[in-house]
């Protein structure tokens, strides 16, 4: 049984994407700060799902140590999601603020996809998750500078780790999770009208394209970002 | 106007008089100081700090001068962009490209721009300078990237 290491997997996308790769079959190492991670990884095992959850701060050494200690040597994914947000104007952004989202966003998924590098299968994939917002988005410098990036890093290890790894990015836009689901109604129903296909996504839809990056179905495809925004890209 | 290889170490000097040019030493001459900020990030980096500490100096640079409603030119290396020349270097490139793109948004009611110039290791200093200046003294262009060579054609998109 391979493994698939899915970061932020303790709610929303994560755990959707989580939930799409342990029914394909893989062994899930699930890696998230928070207390809810063990909740999700009972989920999951009540579904017949090998879970392994690993409660840690990825901008710590300890951090990255411990999943890559959980992981194993078979690693055939590698799923790049932990994010955080701490939006405001630039003029009004702090610095503290600045550096938690590149840290957390960006840096750790550069030092986790470097360490785990040694232990990655033939044939693996790295899927990271990116952001809509990397083609820019007003009050986001920070973010909108982490996933651009996740962009480059995708590139870059596409070229570095080819040809026996793939690796690509999914830039998700207004995705109906906890988080877009707090939006005061008339902000959310206003970004809702500017999506061509008039909805919010599904964090599942997002775990079906994360699925197919991460099979051998997109087995001639690497170091490219995928949008999946309804269509908003263009409005 | 000098036309020279593009340095391939550490390109910073700080200015605290104006901070407005963040241009490898040698270039000074080409880029004298006045309204806005060219912030050069076309050095390969070694590992995540280095990459940190770089975009912790575009945050700082990049927000007093919106502070100051002036422009901003980033210059990015285009095989950065592309993912060539490593990860690290990589990550700066496409990072300032995103943040150059939100930052266009939230700086223009007060007429300022944000754009970003892929050089690549022949394009000639003076010719980086000349764009940027450009760049520098008009509302449009805006959340544009412009490539000064050829080796972007047929590649992917930023």
């Amino acid at each position: 049984m391979t493994t698939a290491v899915v970061t932020g997997s303790a709610r929303g996308i994560g755990a959707q994407i989580a939930a799409r790769l342990g029914a394909d079959g893989h062994r899930l190492v699930l890696v998230d700060m928070a207390p809810a991670l063990a909740d999700t990884a009972l989920e999951l095992e009540d579904a017949g799902v090998d879970v392994v959850a690993v409660q840690a701060d990825l901008t710590q050494d300890a951090g990255i140590s411990s999943v890559v200690e959980h992981a194993g040597t078979d690693v055939a994914v590698i799923v790049n999601n932990a994010g955080i947000t701490r939006d405001a104007r630039l003029v009004n952004m702090s610095e503290a603020d600045f550096e938690a989202v590149l840290g957390v966003n960006l840096g750790a998924a550069y030092r986790l996809t470097q360490a785990l590098i040694p232990a990655l299968a033939p044939s693996a994939s790295i899927v990271n998750i990116a952001s809509r917002a990397y083609l820019g988005n007003f009050g986001q410098f920070n973010y909108s500078m982490s996933k651009g990036g996740i962009v480059g890093m995708t590139r870059a290890f596409a070229l570095e780790l080819a040809p026996a790894v793939r690796v690509n990015a999914v830039a998700p836009g207004l995705i109906g999770t906890e988080m877009a689901l707090g939006i005061p109604e008339e902000i959310l129903t206003r970004m809702i009208s500017a999506i061509p296909l008039g909805r919010m996504g599904d964090p599942a839809e997002v775990g079906e394209l994360v699925a197919f990056l991460a099979s051998q179905r997109s087995s001639y495809i690497t170091g490219q970002v995928i949008v999946i925004g309804g269509g908003r890209s263009f409005t | 106007m000098p036309d020279f290889g593009w340095p391939s170490g550490w390109w910073l000097r700080y200015r605290p008089a104006t901070m407005t040019r963040r241009v490898p030493q040698e270039w000074n001459d080409d880029f004298p100081d006045g309204p806005g900020l060219v912030f050069v990030a076309t050095a390969r980096l070694p590992d995540w700090p280095t990459v940190a500490g770089t975009l912790r100096d575009a945050y700082e640079c990049s927000k007093e001068t919106a502070g100051k409603g002036e422009s901003i030119v980033y210059v990015v290396h285009n095989d950065d962009l592309l993912g060539r020349r490593g990860a690290p270097a990589a990550m700066v490139a496409t990072g300032l490209l995103s943040a150059g793109r939100t930052l266009a948004l939230e700086v223009a009611k007060q007429g300022a721009s944000v754009n970003v110039v892929a050089i690549e290791d022949d394009t000639p200093v003076g010719d980086v300078a000349r764009w940027c200046d450009v760049l520098l003294h008009g509302a449009t262009p805006t959340g544009e990237l412009i490539h000064l060579g050829r080796g972007h054609i047929g590649k992917a998109l930023a």
